[in-house]
C-alpha cells in the first residue's frame, strides 16, 4: 500500500477507493455506505457524520505508513471518532474476518482428517483466542482509558505509556502458520488452499495496519493530552 | 527468510528520503519497514515513538545534537546509527556512528552495510538451516509439553543448553511457539498425534 499519495478533502470519494481498494475497509469501519458519486470526501464524511479530519489522517497514515503524523494532525483528531473506528475494526476480524479464514482453511486442508490438519486447526483456534484476549484488553482497559481521560475524569493511575511497551504484534502467530503451511504442509498447491493462503495474507497486512493505527495515532495523540495535563 | 529491519530516515528534504525509501525496499532478504523524519527537532520524540532498529542521517543536518544524547533520549541505546554523507569524499567517521555511506555509493554497497550491521547485532547467527538429531529430540520434548528443566533432566543437558537449542531452532524454522513445532513435528513425522494427546495443554501458550 506504499504510495506518497496524500488525500485532502476536496479530493473525490471515488478517486480514493478506486484507486486504493483496501480503503473500502476503512469505509465500512467509519460506517459510510457505497453510492457516493462524484462527491467529494469531505462532503461524504458529513453526509454519515463521519469526522472528515479523522478519516482522512487514517486514510493517509494506512497509506503512507513511514510518514509522521504532524502535530497539527492530533491537534485536530477526534478521539471518539478513532476509537469508533478501531472497534468496529476489532469486530471486523474477530466476528468476520478470522471466522471467514478459519471455515475456508478447514475445507481446504480436508476437514480435519489428517493428523496434520488437527494440529493446524488447534493452532488457529489458540490464536484465534490469543487475539481475542488482546483485543478486549484494548476495549476493556485502554478504550475505557482513553474515554476518561478525554472527558476529564479520575483514569485511576494508568497511562498510555503501559499499553505502548506491551503492545505486542498481533498478526505474529498468523505469519507463523502461514510460514509454516507454506514451507511445510505437506499436500498444497490446490486451489482452496492457495485462496486461503492469499486471505491470510491479506489479513496479516490488515492485522499490521490496525496495529499501526493504534501505535502511530493513538498513543501519540493520548500522549500528547498526558503531557497537556500534566 | 527474509529478516524484519525498522529504519529510520531522517533528512529534511523529501527528495533524499523517497530515493532512500524505494532502494531500502527493493532490497531481498530484508524486510524494511522505514519511518520517515523529516524534523530533526522531532528526532529523539519520533524514535521513542517508532523504536527503530537503525536510524539513517546525516551527521550535518545532526547539527547541535549530540548523536549519544538522542540516543540516551529516546531510550533505544541499541540504535544503530549509519551517517549518510552528500559529498563525495571519504569522510572520517563520525563520532558514535556505527558506519557511513554516501550518496553515490551503489545499491549493492548500501545494502553490504545494512547487513554488516545486522550481523553484528546477531554474533550468534545460524547459518544452517538444517536440524541437529539433538534438535529434533528437544522439538520432540517440547511438543510433548515437557519443560526446558524436565527436557535437561531427561538428555542429560543443562538447562541453559536447552534454552539455546531452543533458540537455534526457532531462528532455523523461524517457529517460535510450541504449536508451531507441533505442526512442523507431525508434518515431519517426528511425533504421531497419539504421543502429544497428553501435553495438548501446551498448545494453550503458544
Amino acid at each position: 500500500m506504499y504510495s506518497f499519495v496524500s488525500y485532502t478533502e476536496d479530493d473525490k470519494m471515488s478517486d480514493l477507493i478506486c484507486g486504493h481498494y483496501p480503503m473500502l475497509l476503512v469505509l465500512s469501519r467509519f460506517g459510510i455506505p457505497l453510492g457516493f458519486g462524484e462527491k467529494t470526501i469531505n462532503k461524504v464524511c458529513s453526509d454519515n457524520n463521519v469526522h472528515t479530519g479523522t478519516f482522512l489522517t487514517v486514510v493517509n497514515l494506512l497509506l503512507n505508513p513511514s510518514k509522521n503524523i504532524s502535530e497539527e494532525r492530533l491537534r485536530e483528531l477526534s478521539l471518539n471518532s478513532l476509537l469508533d473506528y478501531l472497534h468496529n475494526s476489532h469486530s471486523y476480524f474477530l466476528d468476520y474476518r478470522l471466522p471467514a479464514i478459519r471455515a475456508k482453511l478447514l475445507e481446504a486442508i480436508n476437514y480435519g482428517n489428517s493428523d496434520v490438519s488437527i494440529v493446524i486447526m488447534r493452532y488457529f483456534d489458540v490464536y484465534v483466542a490469543e487475539v481475542r484476549k488482546h483485543m478486549q484488553y484494548e476495549e476493556d482497559t485502554v478504550f475505557t482509558y482513553v474515554k476518561k481521560l478525554t472527558e476529564g475524569k479520575n483514569t485511576g493511575g494508568y497511562g498510555i505509556a503501559v499499553f505502548r511497551e506491551q503492545h505486542n504484534q498481533v498478526e505474529a502467530r498468523l505469519t507463523e502458520l502461514k510460514n509454516i503451511i507454506i514451507k511445510y504442509y505437506p499436500d498444497g498447491g490446490e486451489n482452496e488452499l492457495n485462496s486461503v493462503l492469499f486471505d491470510i495474507f491479506s489479513c496479516e497486512r490488515d492485522l499490521a495496519s490496525h496495529n499501526d493505527i493504534e501505535n502511530y495515532l493513538l498513543v501519540p495523540a493520548i500522549m500528547r493530552i498526558e503531557n497537556k495535563g500534566s | 527468510m527474509s529478516k524484519h529491519i525498522r529504519i529510520a530516515v531522517a533528512d529534511p528534504s523529501v527528495i533524499i528520503r523517497e530515493g532512500l525509501s524505494v532502494m531500502l525496499r527493493s532490497f531481498t532478504r530484508i524486510a524494511v519497514e522505514l519511518v520517515e523524519i523529516p524534523d530533526m527537532e522531532q528526532l529523539e520524540f519520533q524514535l521513542q515513538v517508532h523504536k527503530p532498529d537503525m536510524l539513517i542521517v546525516n551527521p550535518v543536518f545532526l547539527g547541535i545534537f549530540s548523536l549519544q544524547t538522542v540516543k540516551n533520549g529516546s531510550g533505544c541505546r541499541q540504535l544503530k546509527c549509519l551517517a549518510f554523507n552528500y559529498s563525495h569524499s571519504e569522510l572520517p567517521s563520525a563520532k558514535g556512528y556505527d558506519g557511513a555511506f554516501s550518496i553515490y555509493d551503489s545499491p549493492e554497497a548500501i545494502r553490504e552495510k545494512i547487513m554488516d550491521l545486522m550481523e553484528k547485532t546477531e554474533p550468534d547467527n545460524v547459518k544452517h538451516d538444517t536440524l541437529s538429531t539433538r534438535e529434533k529430540e528437544i522439538i520432540i520434548c517440547v511438543v510433548k509439553g515437557m519443560t526446558n528443566k524436565q527436557i535437561a533432566d531427561y538428555l542429560c543437558l543443562s538447562t541453559y543448553t536447552v534454552i539455546t537449542h531452543r533458540r537455534n531452532i526457532a531462528s532455523k524454522l523461524q517457529i517460535h511457539s510450541s504449536a508451531g513445532l507441533t505442526i512442523y513435528a507431525i508434518v515431519n513425522k517426528l511425533v504421531e498425534l497419539d504421543d502429544i494427546k497428553d501435553g495438548v495443554t501446551n498448545l494453550g501458550e503458544l
